[in-house]
């Protein structure tokens, strides 16, 4: 037995609405899977699939090689969830959260005194695991979340958005733990809409959208599918008012996407592009203060994917647009 | 074999019991449970009972019914969507348990609170207004069997896919109020009409407060016997269309 999950077919309607069509994919022993697609995608209810929250309408999952809804006690005790809310219970403490988890999967009385231990002064919290997690920062509830779901011991991990609404040291925490977990062995099963997040972390991601599955590879092998998504990222000094407009009028330009301060054009062809940029900024009395050129980035990917892109040259001038796109505005590849 | 059983069982019953100390930590002394499940049948109580001319120990009864009634049903309208709203519920629901043990730890929550609270006026009557408890073993039952289908009653109304206690409660008490009204609290069964007779029967308030008239030496309609077979019966049903309505909301889940 290879795999940690599979999900076989995997159906969920609700009324009308097909949420989730039929997906099939399996997750390897030991391995970061990231589950990436946009709100809406599907994210949330194939990992309540998988988890026993939700009942699926078609197909299955098993988790080590149980299924979820006919062996649902196996299943679950393999599997510690962290959802994309932190469910802890406000009214107790750090401690009493952890050893009302531990009764949950009947661990014995010293074990789980032990383990929550062990826990909580892994996780920074062991000082303050007296006061009522009401009084907790986001970053608190959301280690304390984490500690819940491992008290178990369990082999494989559900994050769902395990970062997201963070401050930067959380995240940096939570990210770096999560590397040290599967390190120990254990499986980690990410959704996420952070691609940078995904590509950094994840041994192997899945892109979802409207509920299909529309990539399953490793971050790497997904961006060479979008080899010929290159670009040419320039800041000037001082950005004149028709930059943008300019910018997309020079040659091999085939769009240019304002980030910050910086514009990045996209093209087949950088070394021409750097070309017309220099001759660009020396005509217009313009220093350049950044020159890059960026290979594709499993945004890209996820871009080509879902057709979720950010604001490009169009929208920002126009501004009539906003209704359609999601900006996703993470960070690239440099070369 | 049998052990794996015994122990599958034994496991079963400590997580159902951890759910319903947790439950009793965290919910008893919350706003809604302590309005629904103290405040609301108390004052219920004295705005019928103030002004009429029977002796207050032949209305101890009905003051048990009323919190037995109230208090037990009203923890899992208020526990269940409470966890729903901040996803707790889901920790259940993806712990290595059945969902029957997670609604009977429910279902406890719901019995041990009617229960103790329904145990002051008993006390009270006692005390202070000369009450008797001539057949304690028919207390003992319309303790048991009452919080029990009450509690029940309860957690099946909490299947109502709600985010707050008051989503459960309102509909709740479009059951609760008028079942006042035809289970012989306010006027004795013998003196209804026979159709409004066979109507009391069908409700499961009747039969409390019947027994708690008969633990006390008052008389009943129905006689013992069917006021336990009928709250036995509501008991089983509830509970039996608690987990069906539970196991439907994870299909839409």
């Amino acid at each position: 037995m290879d795999n940690a999950i599979e999900a076989i077919n995997l159906t969920k309607y609700y009324d009308d609405l097909l949420a989730v069509d039929h997906i099939n994919f399996e997750v390897k022993k030991g391995e970061i899977f990231g589950f990436l697609g946009p709100n809406g995608a599907g994210k949330t209810t194939t990992i309540r699939m998988l988890t026993g929250i939700s009942i699926p309408n078609e197909g299955t999952a098993t988790i080590i090689g149980y299924d979820v809804q006919r062996q649902p006690v196996e299943a679950k005790e393999q599997m510690g969830i962290v959802p994309d809310v932190s469910n802890v219970y406000n009214e107790l403490s750090a401690w009493d959260n952890l050893i009302f988890t531990g009764k949950l999967y009947d661990m014995p009385k010293t074990y789980r005194e032990s383990r929550a231990e062990e826990l909580l002064k892994m996780f920074g919290l062991y000082d303050r695991r007296r006061e009522k997690v009401q009084g907790f920062s986001r970053g608190m509830k959301r280690r304390t979340c984490i500690a819940m779901a491992l008290m178990n011991r369990s082999s494989i991990l559900f994050l769902d958005e395990p970062t997201s609404g963070l401050d930067v040291q959380s995240v940096l925490i939570i990210r770096d733990l999560i590397r040290k977990l599967n390190r120990q062995g254990l499986t980690i099963f990410l959704t996420t809409h952070n691609i940078e997040e995904a590509s950094q972390m994840c041994d192997r991601v899945a892109i979802i959208n409207h509920g299909k599955i529309a990539a399953i590879d490793t971050p790497e092998k997904l961006k060479r599918t979008v080899e010929s998504l290159q670009s040419v990222e320039v800041a000037f000094e001082a950005i004149p008012p028709d930059a943008l407009k300019e910018l997309a009028e020079l040659p091999k330009v085939s769009e240019v996407v304002k980030e910050g301060d910086k514009f990045r054009l996209i093209t087949h062809d950088p070394s021409s592009v750097l070309a017309s940029t220099w001759n660009y900024a020396q005509s217009n009395n313009l220093k350049l203060i950044t020159v890059n050129t960026l290979g594709p980035s499993l945004e890209d990917v996820f871009v080509k994917l879902t057709g979720i892109r950010p604001a490009t040259m169009k929208e920002e001038l126009g501004k009539t647009d906003r209704g359609g796109g999601q900006s996703m505005g993470q960070g690239r590849e440099r070369r | 074999m049998k052990d794996m059983h015994s122990s599958h069982l034994g496991r079963e019953v400590r997580v159902a019991w951890a759910i319903t100390v947790k439950d009793m930590l965290t919910y008893y002394t919350r706003p809604p449970s302590l309005m629904f499940g103290i405040l609301f049948p108390f004052s219920l109580f004295l705005s019928f009972s103030i002004g009429r001319n029977a002796p207050l120990a032949t209305q101890i009864p009905i003051l048990i019914s009323q919190t037995l009634f109230f208090a037990s049903s009203s923890i899992g309208p208020v526990v269940i969507p409470s966890e729903r709203a901040n996803q707790t519920f889901d920790r259940f629901l993806t712990s290595p348990v059945s969902l029957l043990s997670i609604l009977m730890g429910k279902t406890l929550a719901g019995i041990i609170y009617g229960a103790g609270i329904s145990v002051i006026p008993v006390l009270v009557g006692i005390a202070f207004f000369g009450s008797q408890i001539i057949n304690l073993g028919a207390l003992f039952a319309c303790f048991l069997l009452s919080s029990l289908a009450f509690s029940a009653l309860g957690i099946m109304f909490a299947s109502i896919p709600g985010q707050t206690p008051g989503q459960v409660m309102m509909p709740l008490n479009f059951v609760r109020i008028p079942l006042l009204f035809i289970s012989g609290i306010y006027t004795p069964i013998r003196e209804l009409p026979t159709w409004m007779q066979a109507v009391s029967m069908l409700s499961p308030l009747t039969h409390t407060v019947e027994l708690a008239r008969y633990a006390s030496g008052g008389e009943t309609f129905f006689g013992p016997i069917l006021n336990i077979i009928i709250l036995t019966t509501y008991a089983a049903a509830f509970l039996f269309m608690g987990i069906r309505f539970h196991i439907m909301n994870q299909r839409k889940e």
